[in-house]
C-alpha cells in the first residue's frame, strides 16, 4: 500500500536536442570514407574561377559558368563554389601522390525551385596513386552504396559526362518500387586535371566521386521535399535524435 | 530530342526490338524515356554528334551494324555564283551555300516527312524550312533557308558589337547587344548566326527559290545567345554542342534528294567556302593503356574492332572522326571501350589503404555534444540576405532577387528568423544553434567560422523545468560555467524591432569558433557518432491546440495507475503530452498532477468537438478511478 511520503515523483523527461540531419549524413559518409583511407580536407566557399572551373577542365564556354548557373562575386572576380572539387585541387597542389582526400560542405548554384536549392551540400572524394583503375572506382562506390543502402542493393553504372573525369559515370540504385534512382557521379580523374595540379599523369592515375548529401539524406530518412531541411522547424529537426 | 524507333531501324542492318535498342542506348550513356515507340533522348552536352538519327545509328552500329549507303543526290551540281564575305573565319571556318529552284508549290509531303512532324511535335511552316528541320533531325546538321529572291546584295558573316533591333522569322523583335555573330546585307542584319534567321529574308509557302546556308560555327560563338535573347532554337542547341565540319556537302546533297522526292527541280547550285583545312585528331594505338585505365584485359584486335565500329579510322594511328568533338586522349578512348563493354561488366576491385584519422575539431564536437544534451537543435541557414552590413557584406553580382543580394556577415538575423518561425508554430521552448562560415569584405574577402545560439520560452517540458524561463543565467551557466572567464557575450534581443506578440525574452550569443575555450573538448563523447537513420514523419502544418488539466489524486494507491495511463496516452489527434506540475500535500495526502495535452491532426484543423472527444477518450478512464478527479471537468 502506497503512502503519500513514499510516492516517487514522475520521471523528469529532459528533451534531447538534435544535430542537423544533413550534418549527420555528411559526418556519417566522411566517417565511412575515413575507414578506407580518405582524409578530410577543407577549403573556402568563395572561390576563384581558376580553382572552381579552369583547373577542373571546365572550359569558359561550359554552360555551368554562365551567370544563370553560378553566383559571381566582385564583378566576376570570384564565385560561390559550385562544388567542393576546388578544395581537392588546392590539396593536390600541396601534396604528392599517393593521396586520398574527401572534401565536404556547402555548395551553391543559381537555382531555386521545389526540387533545387541555391545552397546544398556535397561530399567528394579523390584518390590518386599508381595504377588506379575504373575497377577500383567501382570498388569504392560499391563500398559506399552497400554501406548506405544495404549489401543487397542493386547498383547500376552508366556513362556520363563531367569535364574533370574521363571516363565518367553516374551511378543509380534500384529502389524498392523498382525505379532506378540516380545517386552519385564519379569517374577516372581526367589527366588534364592531374597535370594542372603538377601531378605526372603518365605515372599516376586517380578516381573521384561526388555525392549530394541532401539526396542521400532524403533517401535514408524518407524525406520527400528537400526544402524541409532548411525550414528550421523544430518539429522536423527534433525527429533526428 | 525525340527519335522514332521506326526511323532508327531504317539506319540499322539488324532489326533489334525496342527494348534491346533502349538497353543498348542506356549502356552507351544515352538516357531516354520511351513514349509510343519514340525515344525522348536526354544526351550529355559533350555528345552533340548524337543529336540526330544518323548520330544514334552510328552509336548502335557497334551492336547492330549500320547501312553504308545514304539516299543522296549524286548528280553534278553547278557552282553557285554568290557574293559572300566571311569576316570572322575563326567563328565560322567552313560554310556552304546551296541554291535550289523548284517549279511549283508543294502541297503534299511524302510519308517520312509527314511522320517527322508527328514525332518531333513541330509545326509545319513552309516546304523548304520543313525540309531543313527534317534534315537537322536526320543528319544533325542545322541549315538555314533564305528566300533567294529576297537576297539583294552581298551577304556578309561577321562578329561585331551590336546595338540594333532584329526581327526574327518567328515575328519576335529582339535588341541585339554586345558581340554577336551575324549575317548582314548592307546595314541590315538578316540572321543571328546559328540561332535564328530574320523575318525579311525568311521563306514562305510561295518560295520557289531557296538559298540554303550550311555552316560550322564554333560553339563559343553561339553559346549563351538563346538564353540572352530568350529564344528557343534547335539549331543553336546543336551548334553549341558541335556539328560535323566535314558533313556539309553530304548534308546538302541529302537536302536536294528530299526536295527531289517532292518537287520538280529547275536548278541546283552549290558553293563551299572552306576557310581552314580540318585536321582530324590522331591518337596512338595503345591497348595496354586502355587496360590500365579501366582495369580490364581486352586484346588489341577486339579493341580496334570496337573503335572501328564507332567510326574511328584505324591505320598506323587512331583517327578520330570529324563529328567527335569529345575525343582527345587515351582516357577518352578508354571510355569508348567501357561504353561498348558496358560499365556494369567491368570487374570490381577494392582499394587497399590504411584507415585515415578523423579530422574533427574537438571543441566544436564538444560544444555540439553539450548543446545536444541540453536540448538544443542544430539548424542550417542559407547565407543570402538583403542586409547590407555597413558595406562589409559581400555583394553577389547576379543574385536570385533583390532580397538575397548580400552574403550574411553574422548568424544572428537568420537565427532570429528561425526563432520567430517556430514561435508562429506555437513552440514553447526554443533552443537552437548554427555553426557556419560567414564572410566580410575588408579589402579582401575574410572568412570566419562562427557559432550562434538563440533561446526563448520554457526551459523544458517537464514539471521541473516548465515553470522556468530560458534566460541569461541558463545560457550563461551552460556556456561560461561558474567563475570562469566569459568568452561568450550573451545579449537580450529586444522584441521591439521584431514583428511578434510574444513576450518571452530572447537571449543570443555569437562567437568565433576560434574563440571557443578548449575546455569544451572535454565534452566529446566519442570521435564518431552513431547515426540513427530514422524514417521521418511529415510535419503537419495545421494549428496546434493545447489544453492543460490538473489531476487531483486523493488515494495515493491510484497515483502510479494514473501515471501509467498518462504514459500510455496515444491518439492520432494527440501530438504530445507532458507533466508540467507535480505536488504532493503531505498533510492532506492529496497529489496534484498538471498535464498538458497538445492536439494536432496530420490531415486537418481539428474542431473543438473533435478535441473534446479526444480529451474524453484519453481522460475519462482516469476520472473513473476511485479517488481521482479533474476538478472542473466532468464526463457524461
Amino acid at each position: 500500500m502506497s503512502k503519500i511520503d513514499e510516492i516517487e515523483p514522475p520521471l523528469v523527461l529532459k528533451s534531447k536536442g538534435s544535430l542537423h540531419p544533413i550534418n549527420q549524413t555528411k559526418d556519417y559518409i566522411l566517417d565511412l570514407l575515413s575507414d578506407i583511407g580518405f582524409n578530410e580536407v577543407h577549403g573556402p566557399e568563395i572561390e576563384t574561377e581558376e580553382f572552381n572551373f579552369d583547373m577542373l577542365n571546365i572550359k569558359k564556354s561550359h554552360p555551368a559558368r554562365q551567370m544563370h548557373d553560378t553566383f559571381y562575386i566582385g564583378n566576376k572576380n570570384s564565385v560561390l563554389r559550385t562544388h567542393t572539387s576546388p578544395v581537392q585541387i588546392r590539396s593536390m597542389l600541396e601534396s604528392k601522390p599517393p593521396i586520398a582526400f574527401t572534401s565536404a560542405g556547402k555548395v551553391f548554384r543559381k537555382d531555386d525551385d521545389s526540387t533545387h536549392l541555391p545552397m546544398f551540400h556535397q561530399v567528394e572524394g579523390i584518390y590518386i596513386d599508381k595504377h588506379v583503375t575504373f575497377s577500383n572506382l567501382k570498388g569504392v562506390i560499391n563500398y559506399i552504396l552497400h554501406d548506405l543502402f544495404g549489401s543487397s542493393v542493386e547498383i547500376r553504372f552508366r556513362p556520363s559526362y563531367f569535364p574533370f573525369t574521363e571516363p565518367s559515370a553516374e551511378v543509380d540504385i534500384l529502389s524498392e518500387n523498382g525505379k532506378w534512382l540516380e545517386i552519385l557521379g564519379c569517374g577516372i580523374v581526367n589527366p588534364i586535371v592531374l597535370e594542372n595540379c603538377n601531378i605526372d599523369s603518365k605515372k599516376f592515375s586517380g578516381l573521384a566521386f561526388g555525392l549530394g548529401i541532401e539526396r542521400i539524406a532524403m533517401l535514408k530518412y524518407g524525406v520527400n521535399d528537400i526544402r524541409e531541411f532548411y525550414k528550421s522547424n523544430l518539429d522536423f529537426l527534433s525527429q533526428f535524435k | 530530342m525525340k527519335v522514332a524507333y521506326k526511323d532508327l531501324l531504317n539506319f540499322l542492318l539488324e532489326k533489334p526490338s525496342l527494348d534491346l535498342v533502349s538497353n543498348k542506348l542506356f549502356q552507351l550513356g544515352h538516357e531516354h524515356e520511351i513514349h509510343n515507340d519514340i525515344f525522348d533522348m536526354e544526351l550529355t552536352p559533350n555528345r552533340g554528334d548524337c543529336l540526330s538519327l544518323l548520330g544514334l545509328a552510328r552509336e548502335l552500329n557497334v551492336f547492330y551494324g549500320m547501312k553504308k549507303y545514304m539516299d543522296i543526290y549524286d548528280g553534278n551540281i553547278d557552282e553557285l555564283d554568290i557574293k559572300f564575305e566571311n569576316l570572322s573565319p575563326n567563328d565560322c571556318p567552313k560554310i556552304s551555300f546551296l541554291e535550289i529552284e523548284i517549279e511549283d508549290e508543294i502541297l503534299d509531303y511524302r510519308s517520312y516527312l509527314e511522320e517527322y512532324f508527328l514525332v518531333s511535335g513541330n509545326n509545319k511552316t513552309n516546304f523548304f524550312s520543313d525540309v531543313s528541320n527534317y534534315i537537322s533531325y536526320e543528319q544533325g546538321q542545322p541549315t538555314h533557308c533564305f528566300d533567294a529572291n529576297k537576297i539583294f546584295g552581298k551577304l556578309v558573316f561577321e562578329k561585331k558589337i551590336c546595338n540594333q533591333n532584329f526581327s526574327t522569322l518567328l515575328d519576335s523583335e529582339i535588341n541585339l547587344k554586345d558581340e554577336n555573330c551575324i549575317f548582314t546585307i548592307g546595314s541590315e542584319i538578316v540572321s543571328l548566326a546559328g540561332v535564328m534567321g530574320g523575318k525579311s529574308t525568311a521563306c514562305s509557302r510561295k518560295t520557289r527559290k531557296v538559298l540554303v546556308e550550311c555552316a560550322y560555327f564554333n560553339p563559343e560563338a553561339i553559346i549563351g545567345k538563346t538564353v540572352k535573347y530568350n529564344l528557343n532554337s534547335d539549331s543553336a542547341y546543336k551548334f553549341e554542342r558541335g556539328v560535323d565540319i566535314e558533313s556539309q556537302e553530304r548534308v546538302l546533297r541529302r537536302f536536294i534528294k528530299v526536295v527531289q522526292d517532292h518537287a520538280q527541280i529547275k536548278s541546283i547550285k552549290l558553293k563551299i567556302f572552306n576557310e581552314k583545312e580540318y585536321k582530324n585528331i590522331l591518337l596512338p594505338i595503345n591497348v595496354k593503356e586502355i587496360n590500365n585505365i579501366l582495369g580490364i584485359t581486352i586484346n588489341e584486335e577486339t579493341y580496334l574492332d570496337y573503335l572501328s565500329k564507332l567510326g574511328f579510322d584505324i591505320k598506323d594511328n587512331i583517327k578520330v572522326p570529324s563529328y567527335r568533338h569529345d575525343i582527345f586522349s587515351q582516357n577518352d578512348l578508354a571510355e569508348e571501350i567501357a561504353r561498348v563493354i558496358g560499365y556494369d561488366n567491368i570487374d570490381i576491385k577494392p582499394i587497399n589503404l590504411e584507415k585515415a584519422k578523423l579530422d574533427k575539431s574537438e571543441k566544436v564536437e564538444g560544444i555540439k555534444d553539450l548543446l545536444t544534451e541540453k536540448g538544443f537543435s542544430e539548424v542550417i541557414n542559407f547565407p543570402f540576405t538583403k542586409a547590407n552590413d555597413e558595406d562589409k557584406s559581400i555583394i553577389i553580382d547576379n543574385p536570385l532577387d533583390s532580397n538575397r543580394k548580400n552574403l550574411r556577415t553574422h548568424l544572428k538575423d537568420s537565427l532570429i528568423e528561425n526563432l520567430l518561425y517556430n514561435e508562429r508554430r506555437q513552440k514553447e521552448s526554443i533552443k537552437i544553434y548554427e555553426i557556419s562560415d560567414v564572410y566580410h569584405n575588408e579589402n579582401k574577402i575574410k572568412q570566419e567560422k562562427r557559432l550562434g545560439i538563440i533561446i526563448s520560452g520554457k526551459v523544458d517540458e517537464n514539471y521541473i523545468d516548465y515553470s522556468n524561463d530560458l534566460d541569461f543565467e541558463y545560457l550563461n551557466k551552460i556556456l561560461n560555467g561558474d567563475g570562469e572567464a566569459t568568452p561568450f557575450i550573451i545579449e537580450e534581443i529586444s522584441r521591439d524591432s521584431i514583428k511578434t506578440k510574444k513576450k518571452n525574452k530572447i537571449f543570443y550569443t555569437e562567437i568565433l569558433i576560434d574563440d571557443i575555450p578548449e575546455r569544451f573538448s572535454e565534452n566529446v563523447k566519442s570521435d564518431r557518432r552513431e547515426v540513427n537513420f530514422i524514417k521521418f514523419k511529415q510535419v503537419p502544418e495545421f494549428p496546434l491546440s493545447k489544453r492543460d488539466f490538473s489531476f487531483s489524486i486523493i488515494d495515493p494507491k491510484k497515483y502510479y495507475e494514473v501515471l501509467a495511463h498518462i504514459e500510455n496516452f496515444n491518439n492520432q489527434n494527440l501530438k504530445k503530452h507532458f507533466i508540467f506540475d507535480f505536488y504532493k500535500n503531505e498533510k492532506s495526502g492529496e497529489i496534484k498532477l498538471g498535464v498538458s495535452l497538445v492536439f494536432q491532426s496530420a490531415y486537418k484543423t481539428l474542431s473543438e468537438n473533435e478535441i473534446q472527444n479526444t480529451i474524453s477518450i484519453l481522460l475519462k478512464p482516469i476520472t473513473q478511478l476511485d479517488g481521482v478527479s479533474i476538478p472542473g471537468l466532468e464526463f457524461e
